[in-house]
């Protein structure tokens, strides 16, 4: 309910947009002329739930810009980082399923759900392509020497379980598992080997080769580089066959144990999308994988080989019954009885937040006690009084900020954009003419500047923009 | 030498280093001297220089834009690119900083209240020719530690283990709080906030949630970068909205306009009179604090030598050092410009010593590095110590020296000119600044992970920052306090699981020295205290 006083405020203040609402429907519809186009027809958004430099980056990129080549729209790729692979992967299920959201799906999908960090599965997914399996390897320090092969560890084992640390991700990440997974094959107690978390692969290798723990277990490609130095001797690696690539190293198989397991990453689409899409975008990857695709005359398979990325791609019926499989084959060892004690380690998670919650408790209390000491010298010393326009401005400010984390999806980023700074301008005092005339220099430069050369994925919204 | 023969188990031939090395440098000489090449380092300076200076692009995120071009162009090419992108970026990172109070970078949070409050004062130009000279000299010396140590240096590398990097860590958090303005007590309660801050999400030791009350988003936990644009950043609108008059004031307040006073002649006026605005007060300070400059970039070349310590440690780390041996330590934290120039240098050479551990052993130093190391695997180059004998490679080690001065040289005249541009900016008038600087806010914090969380995040911050400043607690602390949260909590929680006793956190020499330096940058400013109250009262 308006009272008719109201209503001819909000008019009086409403009426500088309602000059801009021809130009606002001019826009609209030569956009919605745009939009009926045949997939893709915009910038696709590549979802690489790992962060920038690491294996799955890399690949994501390489994949991106092969895409670009076939699909002939920019493939942005975004790191969705954090959670082990739950923010990314979440993300890219419960996206908008018309085929502009792409996620490079890794191993840890199979895992999350298991150990109740996510409802996300492979279920909310429809995979288009697997690209690459890397299985797991087993490394130590070159110089030593130490043993001859996993027979001679696991004898060690088990004279004297508990002295040998490992590592090569968190606690419970892939690489965990398939160390305990091999414990277990061999016979011994999957933590009869100390676990030491660090954060990826390449931490932990640093830590082998400086000396603090004995044993290493991740992929071949994360450890190449240190393979070529010589500084890490491969013991094993947990494939049916051996990798091609790396000849030399013998599988766990030929050592008499029967344990194979491995990284994978594949694209996925999320689950409701429409066949017509997820067969566009399978027919364009699967020129790529087979090398038809050249980019400055080389073919994606050149550049897998070259940076030791194992190429093994499967479409998407197979990659669905791959998926199901080795969610099964995790899971029931994610939730067997001897690797769920595995990861009680020795300390437990809230340790260092309890820590950190005494400190605070200290620092306060010593705080109180001067503030009590002194008087009051050291509140705090407002330079002015506060006047109610600064604090309405103040809320007007935060509002913006809301505003847009609410609307942008909806609305696009160019409607949200501009309605926000041209009223906090108007709010702030600037005249009608000025905020017009910043807001049409400034957000049409933002939205060229950050969407289209700096490949920011800003909110496209209903209308495309 | 000795240690790469007999711990790689590669051989360094002796004639490279007697007869090959003046050819293979002339080689690479030849193929960066190109047009096409040159043209590249500079495009990749602008390029730089751009995507450093608006808050939320990162460095990281502009060289992995980069990578797609590097398909298409030469090896040699490609390396300049990023070489010169990431010296010019972090230079840039310090604009914004002076200018808008939003820290560019991390590394710039050490002296954004220094270099802001210059700025308020109308000093902004001085600012900005300290931090671009003082780079320039920082990023030089990392260069040349680069060029002649890498090696050697490489192996120091390997002396750390999670109890070294723990106390490094340490150290760098304790700088922090302790250098910070305003008490040591407050200073450790910003630091426990951002510590706690960084706590919340899934945790990388154990991999179980904590905080994040079963919402899926929450798991990620906090980016540090949305977290810093709304620390400082929107913190900065909200107060001068909250005081805010109605007059078209501009962020100088009571500043005097230095390029007003030009002589009358057209290329004094355009060229000269800038050019002494801008580098006048910075070239004098180089050269009386030449030594202070060598201390922060051996500080800085030797943190980023690292992998997994950064720029961020090398910065705060000097900038401790700076005020302790200051003269005038009551400067810092209201305008130093000795601090600001201490910590640009620290950060600059910390950026080649990220390269030591790459091209030795192919262990990132950090996450461009990191994202190198895949454009060399790609091009078909293995990293490490055969890198330096393999002739054809070998070019591409002395191209990446070449670069690193030159990326220096060419950053003097195009921050120059970026600080020339950057400068029109305090001069706009607040009502139209601060709306524009909340909209990039938003779209950099959007940017970086493409989520409306991290704007959730910007906001929260803002108000957290808004009320922490209110009660003079420093927001640097914070910063870097979710920065390296993490990493402090799983080095403490790898050597705790390796240790048997509380010893083994000292038992490494150059952990029991990292150690006792945390131990007594936290002890001192107690016991000076102490002593002066001693002092004071009983006479």
């Amino acid at each position: 309910m308006l009272l008719p006083m109201e209503f001819a405020r909000i008019k009086s203040l409403a009426s500088p947009f309602l000059s801009w609402l021809p130009f606002v429907f001019a826009l609209l519809t030569l956009v919605g002329c745009q939009a009926k186009k045949t997939y893709p027809s915009r910038p696709i958004l590549l979802i690489c739930p790992w962060a920038v430099g690491g294996g799955t980056d890399r690949l994501s990129r390489e994949v991106a810009v092969f895409l670009e080549q076939e699909l002939a729209v920019p493939v942005n790729v975004v790191n969705a980082t954090g959670g082990a692979g739950v923010t990314g992967h979440s993300r890219g299920a419960s996206a908008r399923p018309d085929g502009y959201t792409l996620t490079m799906m890794t191993v840890e999908l199979n895992m999350l759900h298991w150990r109740e960090l996510t409802e996300i599965s492979w279920k909310d997914f429809t995979p288009v392509m697997l690209i690459n399996r890397d299985p797991a390897a087993l490394f130590t320090r070159a110089d030593e020497n130490r043993w001859e092969d996993l027979n001679a560890i696991a004898d060690d084992v088990r004279k004297n379980p508990g002295t040998l640390a490992a590592s090569g991700t968190a606690t419970g990440g892939i690489w965990h598992l398939a160390l305990a997974g091999w414990l277990q094959a061999a016979g011994l107690k999957p933590d009869s080997i100390k676990w030491i978390p660090t954060n990826g692969a390449g931490p932990a290798l640093q830590e082998l080769v400086s000396g603090g723990v004995d044993l290493v277990c991740c992929s071949l490609p994360e450890a190449r580089t240190l393979l070529a130095a010589g500084k890490v001797q491969p013991l094993g690696v947990m494939a049916e066959s051996r990798v091609s690539g790396y000849p030399d190293v013998p599988t766990f198989q030929e050592q008499g144990i029967n344990w194979a397991v491995g990284g994978w990453r594949g694209l996925g689409l999320p689950q409701e999308t429409s066949q017509e899409i997820v067969n566009r975008l399978a027919e364009a990857l699967l020129k790529i994988v087979t090398g038809q695709t050249l980019l400055n005359g080389k073919g994606f398979p050149w550049f897998m080989e070259n940076e030791g990325f194992n190429l093994t791609w499967e479409p998407s019926d197979k990659f669905r019954r791959s998926l199901e499989r080795a969610d099964q084959e995790l899971g029931s060892l994610l939730t067997s009885p001897e690797f769920s004690q595995v990861n009680v380690g020795r300390f437990q998670p809230m340790d260092f937040p309890k820590l950190l919650f005494g400190a605070l408790a200290i620092t306060l209390l010593a705080l109180l006690v001067r503030f009590f000491s002194r008087g009051k010298s050291i509140a705090a010393s407002a330079p002015t009084r506060l006047s109610g326009e600064g604090l309405i401005h103040f809320l007007e400010i935060v509002l913006a900020v809301a505003a847009f984390a609410l609307l942008a999806e909806k609305l696009g980023f160019v409607l949200t954009a501009a309605s926000i700074i041209f009223l906090l301008l108007w709010r702030l005092g600037t005249r009608i003419w000025v905020a017009a005339v910043v807001t049409l220099f400034v957000v049409p430069a933002v939205y060229g500047l950050f969407g289209n050369l700096l490949r920011v994925p800003l909110p496209r919204g209903i209308l495309g923009w | 030498m000795d240690f790469l023969e007999t711990s790689c188990g590669c051989h360094y031939r002796e004639e490279y280093w007697d007869g090959e090395l003046s050819e293979i440098l002339l080689t690479a000489l030849e193929q960066i001297f190109q047009w096409p090449v040159l043209g590249i380092i500079v495009i990749s300076a602008a390029y730089g220089l751009f995507m450093g200076a608006i808050p939320g692009l990162t460095a990281t995120m502009a060289v992995a834009l980069l990578v797609p071009l590097t398909f298409f162009l030469e090896d040699v090419a490609a390396l300049a690119a990023i070489v010169t992108l990431e010296a010019c970026a972090i230079f840039a990172g310090d604009i914004p900083t002076a200018l808008v109070r939003i820290p560019g970078t991390p590394s710039s949070a050490a002296y954004v209240d220094d270099a802001y409050a210059l700025t308020r004062a109308g000093r902004q130009e001085e600012v900005l020719g300290i931090a671009l000279l003082f780079s320039v000299a920082g990023g030089l010396f990392g260069a040349a530690v680069l060029i002649t140590s890498a090696p050697w240096l490489a192996k120091i590398a390997f002396q750390f283990t999670s109890y070294e990097y723990f106390w490094l860590t340490l150290l760098g958090l304790s700088c922090a709080a302790v250098v910070s303005r305003g008490s040591l007590l407050k200073g450790a309660l910003a630091l426990i906030i951002g510590l706690l801050l960084s706590t919340v999400g899934l945790s990388e030791v154990h991999s179980s949630p904590r905080f994040t009350f079963a919402q899926d988003e929450l798991i990620a936990g906090i980016n540090f970068i949305p977290a810093m644009i709304g620390l400082f950043g929107v913190s900065e609108v909200l107060r001068n909205v909250l005081w805010f008059q109605n007059n078209f004031r501009t962020v100088v307040q009571e500043g005097f306009n230095q390029t007003l006073t030009a002589g009358r002649s057209l290329l004094n006026r355009l060229l000269f009179q800038p050019l002494r605005c801008v580098f006048a007060t910075a070239s004098d300070l180089l050269w009386r604090r030449k030594l202070h400059v060598l201390r922060s970039s051996i500080v800085g070349s030797f943190v980023g030598m690292l992998p997994g310590a950064g720029a961020d440690i090398g910065a705060w780390i000097s900038f401790a050092l700076s005020k302790r041996f200051s003269k005038n330590p009551e400067e810092y934290g209201q305008g130093s410009l000795e601090g600001i120039g201490d910590a640009t240098s620290a950060n600059n050479s910390a950026l080649a010593g990220a390269w030591i551990p790459a091209l030795v052993f192919g262990i990132p130093g950090d996450s461009i590095t990191a994202i190198v190391i895949g454009i060399l695997l790609m091009k078909n180059i293995i990293p490490g110590p055969q890198i330096f004998t393999n002739e054809t490679q070998s070019v591409l080690v002395y191209g990446i020296y070449i670069t690193f001065i030159l990326a220096n040289l060419v950053l003097l005249p195009l921050g120059f000119l970026a600080i020339r541009g950057g400068s029109y900016l305090v001069r706009i008038p607040q009502p139209i600044l601060l709306p524009v600087i909340l909209l990039f806010s938003i779209v950099g914090a959007f940017a970086i992970n493409g989520s409306y969380f991290d704007v959730w995040v910007m906001l929260g911050m803002g108000i957290l920052g808004f009320v922490l400043e209110m009660n003079q607690v420093p927001l640097g602390p914070v910063v870097l306090g979710i920065i390296l949260g993490g990493k402090l909590e799983q080095t403490f929680i790898q050597s705790l699981t390796k240790s048997d006793e509380l010893w083994d956190f000292f038992a490494r020499p150059v952990a029991g020295f990292l150690g006792a330096t945390c131990v007594l940058v936290w002890c001192s400013p107690l016991l000076i205290s102490l002593w002066r109250r001693r002092w004071q009262t009983s006479p």
